[in-house]
């Protein structure tokens, strides 16, 4: 619970700071993360569903929402590749479920997938496949976007600010 | 949150909190069942300055001599939080939600860490404050009802409220004998205006609405905390007497096998 409301303490700080201004001046914004993170890690460590989204129903819908779907084994793959130590929360070390922080994250992060799974019917998310090359995630983001922001070439672009949630 | 009307009337005799007494309000915290606690949740509400801390000093200490295991536990008093809440008290870039969220948090942590060990072990957990100041000044700040009620749906019924009431005039008196009048106590983030008493009457007159309104939804016992100590501490160990050991007050049937 605490871990929950600390989240979204946090999400209503950068909410109220750092999304709305920008948006009431007609800026994009970029959200790395969104409510949708909340949704299925706080329903993996136990949280009641509905419980989290009435708490999060200050936030403002996106616009378009993008999900990045990979399979966990190639999450682990990635992950194990560039760095050796697993973070703590990360792996869902909390909830005790495995000593080995691999088999931990394994264990935690496929059951957040299987939340995501549900998320992008609830919430009529766009998947991106995440398994593809950049190249071809990014045509296909870019392909999606243009389909809610009339891109002009040529202007001044419009101001952008990129938000980032650590994990 | 569960209004009295869809609350059946409680067969515990003095257990004015309703068959939902000992349960979540709400939805609850899913991975944490507490049916069936032995422990007690007895909540001590009232304003800044009413005198709640010292009628619970006196509760604690007549309870402890009657044999029971007493804990106490009060707002913004979590190991997690404490700090983090007087850090942004101070940094002015609280907003109401922050507010709200961050109390919540605490609250939840005094909930998972005390609150239900305390109960499952049998102590009676004496609450200075509960969720109820938080809803009071949220309410006060425009947070929307439903949402908060939604948010503290994971708070634990308690098995008595007490509240202790007061008229602004009294506690304006009060408080300035004592310690003085403080920025958040005054509501001075609500920018009332310059004048801190002028904002204290304001804020406090509205806080008490709110206080006020909650009495019939949450089961509040009323106590005038314009008398003096003494009178309000034997009106409190009356009725939680009552409540704690209900066989004293009629001597126990011996064929009926009724359960108290």
């Amino acid at each position: 619970m605490t871990f929950s409301l600390l989240h979204a303490t946090d999400f209503a700080d950068r909410l109220l700071y750092k999304i709305i201004p920008p948006l009431k001046a007609g800026m994009i914004v970029l959200a790395d993360r969104y409510a949708y993170t909340a949704f299925a890690r706080d329903a993996t460590r136990g949280v009641d569903r509905q419980w989290v989204r009435e708490l999060y129903s200050f936030a403002v819908r996106p616009d378009l929402a993008l999900y990045f779907r990979v399979p966990i084994d190639v999450s682990v793959e990635r992950l194990m590749a560039r760095r050796v130590k697993l973070k703590f929360y990360e792996a869902g070390m909390d909830l005790g479920w495995s000593t080995n922080p691999v088999e931990s994250f394994r264990m935690f992060q496929g059951k957040v997938l299987d939340e995501y799974d549900h998320l992008v019917d609830e919430f009529g998310m766009e998947v991106v496949d995440a398994r593809s090359s950049i190249t071809t995630q990014q045509r296909t983001v870019r392909a999606l976007i243009a389909q809610h922001v009339q891109l002009r070439r040529g202007d001044a672009p419009a101001g952008e600010i990129t938000h980032d949630e650590s994990v | 949150m569960t209004s009295p009307s869809d609350t059946p009337e409680s067969d515990e005799p003095g257990a004015n909190g309703g068959s939902i007494a000992g349960r979540y309000y709400g939805r609850g915290i899913p991975y944490l069942s507490i049916n069936d606690y032995p422990g007690k949740l007895i909540a001590v509400e009232g304003t800044d300055g009413v005198g709640r801390s010292i009628q619970i000093q006196l509760l604690r200490e007549w309870l402890e001599v009657r044999g029971y295991g007493v804990i106490e536990t009060g707002w913004t008093r979590s190991q997690l939080m404490q700090p983090t809440i007087e850090l942004a008290k101070s940094s002015n870039t609280l907003n109401k939600l922050t507010f709200v969220l961050l109390y919540a948090t605490d609250f939840a942590d005094r909930l998972e860490k005390e609150i239900i060990p305390a109960l499952k072990a049998g102590f009676i957990v004496l609450s200075d404050r509960y969720i109820f100041t938080a809803l009071a000044r949220a309410g006060v700040r425009g947070v929307d009802r439903q949402w908060l009620r939604n948010l503290y749906g994971f708070a634990i019924a308690p098995h008595m409220v007490f509240y202790l009431n007061v008229d602004v005039k009294t506690l304006i008196g009060r408080v300035l004998e004592s310690r003085g009048m403080d920025y958040w106590e005054s509501g001075m983030d609500l920018k009332h205006g310059d004048d801190i008493y002028d904002s204290f009457r304001t804020y406090q007159n509205r806080l008490l609405k709110e206080y006020q309104s909650m009495a019939d939804e949450f089961h509040f016992r009323v106590l005038d905390a314009r008398r003096p100590v003494d009178r309000i501490q034997d009106e409190l160990r009356k009725q939680v007497g009552a409540f704690l050991e209900p066989v004293e007050k009629a001597p126990e049937p011996v064929l009926t096998g009724n359960k108290v």
